[in-house]
């Protein structure tokens, strides 16, 4: 294999690596809030659910939830879903086989939408800690100010509040961000074909080593694009302080 | 006919009685100070006018309404703490200036959003009002840039743009140095002339002697002394605020 084979087989399964990436944010992102607004609950029951939910998902390894996922449905309900839906796609579309990333991701279909549930979860209970502490960071003074010239709770909220939350959370955002491009390596624990699988694979047939450490390429280049544009929404919020 | 009556307010936060009957009354177009020691309740009875707390016990009356009855349990909605909350304005102590808003926006956000005029309309008042306060050439900064007199005069700016029936100032200079204070002294003795009626919670002893009709002083959750500034200042009957005025004159 030349370099430039290996670059692209490298590449494919980085692009799947990005597609956990991505799906986890959008999924993630928004799911979070529900999630600290519950914790923040002045409903004590609803409020202790949602705290001893974030435990859990906090309190334990992503692999292990992975697994959990993956393999709950089959050993409880003896349905196992994901790898059910596996044998469907093989059965009723056509896959190329080319090595590409649509290869890639219809044998892998499955496993894959487990990955994705589990980290939309637990990044979700991650992003709604950073948000509970954003939110219950802004002084009451802010809120009262809002009241007392007669605006509602929601336009308090909207108008006055989310701005300040968002760049009070933006630093540790990031951080969560780029912490989660290197955690989607966790996925080939159950076979998702992500980059390092593939440098592995690369390992096992052809017995070449090296590859794995080249992946370390292409996370770097993608944090570093991370970086970069984290830090411009962060300057974009600096010309207020509080 | 009086804007603002105040009847036998009680409040409590736990086992901790801070408000003991409350009872006062002001005239439209005057100036109530209070004075009193820390603790003795001062702030928790402007959160109580402004519908920040409420009180347990007692009535509170604009302009013959009563706007709160402690005796009518009822769950409040939101719309109704927020008419409730449009007769008063209040000045904070720590000013609470919304800082990703400029100056211009602080003043201009809420009369938008509660569509009290056209945003036309709101803006020139703005203005206006920044004028009054001495700080037109602010208008486009951010409460950052500005120091704490100016944002307190801004804060002042924000709470006339709702048209408050009465405006309550908390402390309004006890977070700014010094020679900050005379500024936004000066701008709430303007507004004074111009018969604002406001109610002024101060340390500032002299300023209130001067700008006030009434004065009224607190002392552990019960009005102690009230009267005229040349009653309280120049003749105190109790030795509670004897001992209050002497801390003052050291
Ligand atoms: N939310 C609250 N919960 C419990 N106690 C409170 C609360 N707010 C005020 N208090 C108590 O009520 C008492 C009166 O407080 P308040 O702030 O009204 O005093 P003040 O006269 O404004 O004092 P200062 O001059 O220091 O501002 C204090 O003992 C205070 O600890
Ligand atoms: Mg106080």
């Amino acid at each position: 294999m030349t370099f430039a084979e290996i670059t692209l087989f490298l590449a494919n399964g980085f692009a799947l690596s990005l597609i956990i990436f991505a799906v986890t944010l959008i999924c993630g992102a928004p799911l979070g809030l529900p999630i600290a607004f519950c914790s923040m609950s002045r409903f004590a029951p609803l409020k202790y659910i949602a705290k001893t939910f974030v435990w859990i998902i906090r309190g334990i390894p992503l692999m292990l939830q992975i697994f959990i996922i993956y393999y709950v449905p089959g050993l409880l309900f003896g349905r196992p879903i994901f790898s059910e839906i596996d044998r469907y796609i093989l059965k009723y579309y056509e896959i190329p086989n080319d090595g590409s990333i649509l290869q890639l991701l219809m044998t892998n279909m499955g496993g894959l939408i487990a990955v994705l549930i589990a980290f939309t979860i637990n990044y979700a209970c991650y992003f709604s800690e950073i948000y509970r502490g954003g939110i219950e960071s802004i002084s009451k003074g802010q809120y009262e100010a809002g009241y007392v010239l007669g605006m509602s709770k929601s336009q308090v909220f909207r108008k006055i509040v989310l701005k300040q939350v968002i760049k009070r959370i933006v630093p540790p955002m990031s951080n969560e961000i780029i912490t989660l491009i290197k955690d989607t390596a966790l996925a080939n624990c159950i076979m998702i074909p992500e980059i390092i699988k593939q440098a592995k694979e690369l390992a096992a047939t052809k017995a070449l080593i090296w590859p794995l450490f080249y992946t370390g390429v292409f996370y770097l280049l993608f944090v570093g694009l991370l970086t970069i544009l984290l830090g411009q929404l962060e300057k974009k919020l600096s010309y207020f302080k509080d | 006919m009086s804007v603002l009556e105040v009847k036998n307010i009680y409040k409590s936060f736990g086992k901790t009685e801070v408000l003991k009957g409350i009872d006062f009354s002001l005239e439209k177009g005057q100036v109530l100070s209070i004075i009193g020691s820390s603790g003795s309740g001062k702030t928790t009875l402007l959160r109580c006018l402004n519908s920040l707390e409420f009180a347990d016990k007692g009535t509170i009356t604009v302009n013959d309404t009563v706007i709160f009855d402690g005796d009518r349990k009822t769950k409040r909605s939101d719309a109704e703490l927020r008419e409730r909350r449009l007769h008063f304005g209040l000045v904070f102590q720590s000013f609470n200036l919304f800082p990703q808003y400029t100056v211009l926006q602080n003043i201009t956000l809420a009369p938008n959003l509660l569509k009290k005029d056209t945003p036309e309309n709101n803006k020139a008042k703005a203005l206006k009002l920044l004028e009054e306060v001495g700080l037109s050439e602010k208008a486009n900064n951010y409460p950052c840039e500005l120091s704490g007199g100016q944002q307190q005069r801004v804060a002042i700016a924000r709470a006339l743009a709702m048209d408050p029936e009465i405006l309550c100032f908390d402390e309004p200079t006890s977070a700014l140095d010094p020679e900050l204070t005379g500024e936004v002294l000066k701008v709430i003795r303007s507004l004074a002339d111009g018969h604002m009626t406001m109610i002024v919670v101060t340390h500032e002893m002299s300023f209130a002697k001067d700008v006030s009709d009434t004065v009224i002083f607190m002392d552990d959750g019960v009005i102690a002394e009230q009267g005229t500034p040349d009653e309280v200042f120049g003749n105190p009957k109790t030795d509670r605020l004897k001992a209050f005025l002497a801390s003052y004159n050291k």
